[in-house]
């Protein structure tokens, strides 16, 4: 297998470019597959038999759940490969996507809140998903506020990445910690290895749901991370050429 | 510069600057009496809570006396020193949390009879929050040593510092008062002791290298 394409990504120019065919139909193929995936499943799908129509916001719960995770996932990733690499698109890469999974955390924490008024009467109870969940929160607010404090932009880069690698080393003790601290969270909708326990009109339109949000994700981080190219860059030719020639 | 004569120097900085260290204990006593005179002074509350207050006393106190650890190296230029002195840096700043735990939390250990007589604290659970505070504080200070490196040439750090190093605290945190609360009970805690102790080990095979990562970037920068 040819390495090749992995070293390129460290060109912010080819990613530039790269990105820029991608950005717009990912987003787009996105944006429909969560369309799709909400009007089937708020409007088409069955009821749950035991939670009624409240059920419903699972089809928005569960893909800003994963997001918030895999945003981290990411970011940890992307911190690794900077601090072994060296990549410079590796630290515009977690600038992009801190903010997004800091959204996708409150996200899942408020309409978790709104379920759990209705289902267990209460907005928040200390259990280990939702305080996972809002640690993970602070740790993507503790990334951002690490990048915005540190003037000097190399240092503010390899802060960042050391900071997502440990908290990405963390994530996983953090979870059993709380997970033996406190449990009431029902199972996860997916696992790998095992068949839905839902059936397929109920789970189909999440699964399209979720992948859409993916992608929706993924279209927002090609722009975020194309602006931030630009604003590092700015005193490079290539810039200068594109900005002339195509607008900002 | 060897490492013994960067540990001897260490202690003497610590010892020169007593008044940091003071107020490091004293902040934990303040927090501790925050809390009867707060939420509820009733023993059986308090002899409850006592682990909990302890342990949220000594993670606050561990933040507050951690973030300016390296801030008169960083301006008086001894971290330059440092990386050039040819000393591998991950073991030096192995060798400055292990001086700055001793100095704090020895005293710490000291007042652990007086503080948890104060709070009620059954006597049979002394011993295990004994036992969490040396197995889990090194974690701790492990944990939070690589904040303060990451914000040394921040000028007002110490929110910062809180808010990137509190969400690691919390495994720490809930083993070690699940190990109190179950000594309280009755029931065996050495299972918690060990998964402290496993933080603590882990926290010892990340943090230096990352410590001295941070470091780096921060001299260079």
């Amino acid at each position: 297998m040819s390495w090749l394409w992995f070293h390129k990504l460290g060109s912010p120019k080819w990613f530039f470019f790269w990105s820029k065919s991608w950005a717009l139909p990912v987003f787009c193929i996105g944006c429909f597959g969560l369309v799709v995936g909400l009007v089937w499943g708020l409007a088409f799908a069955p009821e749950d038999y035991q939670q009624g129509n409240s059920f419903r916001i699972i089809y928005i719960h569960v893909p800003v759940a994963m997001l918030a995770q895999s945003c981290y996932l990411a970011m940890g990733v992307a911190g690794l490969i900077f601090l072994v690499w060296q990549m410079k698109i590796a630290p515009m890469f977690i600038k992009a996507i801190a903010p997004i999974g800091a959204v996708m955390a409150l996200m899942a924490m408020v309409s978790g809140a709104i379920w759990g008024k209705p289902t267990w009467g209460t907005w928040w109870v200390w259990d280990a998903r939702l305080t996972s969940v809002l640690v993970l929160f602070l740790l993507f607010m503790g990334v951002i506020a690490l990048q915005n404090a540190l003037e000097d932009i190399t240092l503010a880069n390899k802060a960042a990445a050391i900071m997502s690698v440990v908290g990405l080393i963390n994530l996983p003790i953090i979870k059993y910690s709380v997970v033996l601290w406190n449990t009431l969270h029902q199972g996860p909708t997916f696992t790998i290895t095992k068949k839905p326990e839902m059936p397929a009109e109920m789970w189909l339109p999440l699964l399209i749901a979720v992948v859409g949000l993916y992608c929706l994700v993924a279209g927002l981080l090609l722009w975020r991370i194309q602006s931030e190219i630009i604003l590092r860059e700015h005193r490079s030719n290539w810039v200068k050429q594109e900005v002339m020639g195509n607008g900002l | 510069m060897t490492y013994r004569s960067f540990l001897i120097y260490e202690f003497l900085v610590l010892w020169r600057r007593k008044q940091d260290v003071f107020n490091a204990l004293l902040f934990f006593i303040i927090v501790v009496i925050l809390f009867p005179l707060g939420v509820s002074a009733e023993p059986a509350f308090l002899a409850q809570a006592a682990s909990g207050i302890i342990w949220c006393g000594v993670v606050l106190s561990i933040l507050i006396s951690i973030d300016h650890m390296f801030k008169e190296d960083y301006q008086d230029g001894s971290l330059e020193q440092w990386i050039v002195s040819g000393l591998s840096l991950p073991l030096l700043m192995l060798l400055k949390v292990m001086a700055n735990w001793v100095v704090i939390i020895l005293p710490l250990l000291i007042m652990m009879p007086l503080l948890s007589e104060m709070l009620f604290m059954p006597n049979t659970s002394f011993w295990a929050l004994v036992l969490t505070l040396l197995v889990g504080t090194p974690g701790l200070f492990l944990i939070g040593v690589m904040g303060a490196a990451l914000t040394v040439s921040v000028r007002q750090g110490t929110m910062l510092v809180m808010l990137l190093i509190l969400p690691l605290y919390l495994p720490v945190l809930i083993f070690a008062t699940s190990a109190v609360q179950a000594a309280q009970s009755g029931l065996p805690y050495s299972g918690f002791l060990a998964m402290l102790l496993a933080l603590s080990l882990m926290s010892l095979v990340v943090s230096p290298f990352m410590t001295a990562m941070a470091i780096k970037a921060s001299v260079s920068g």
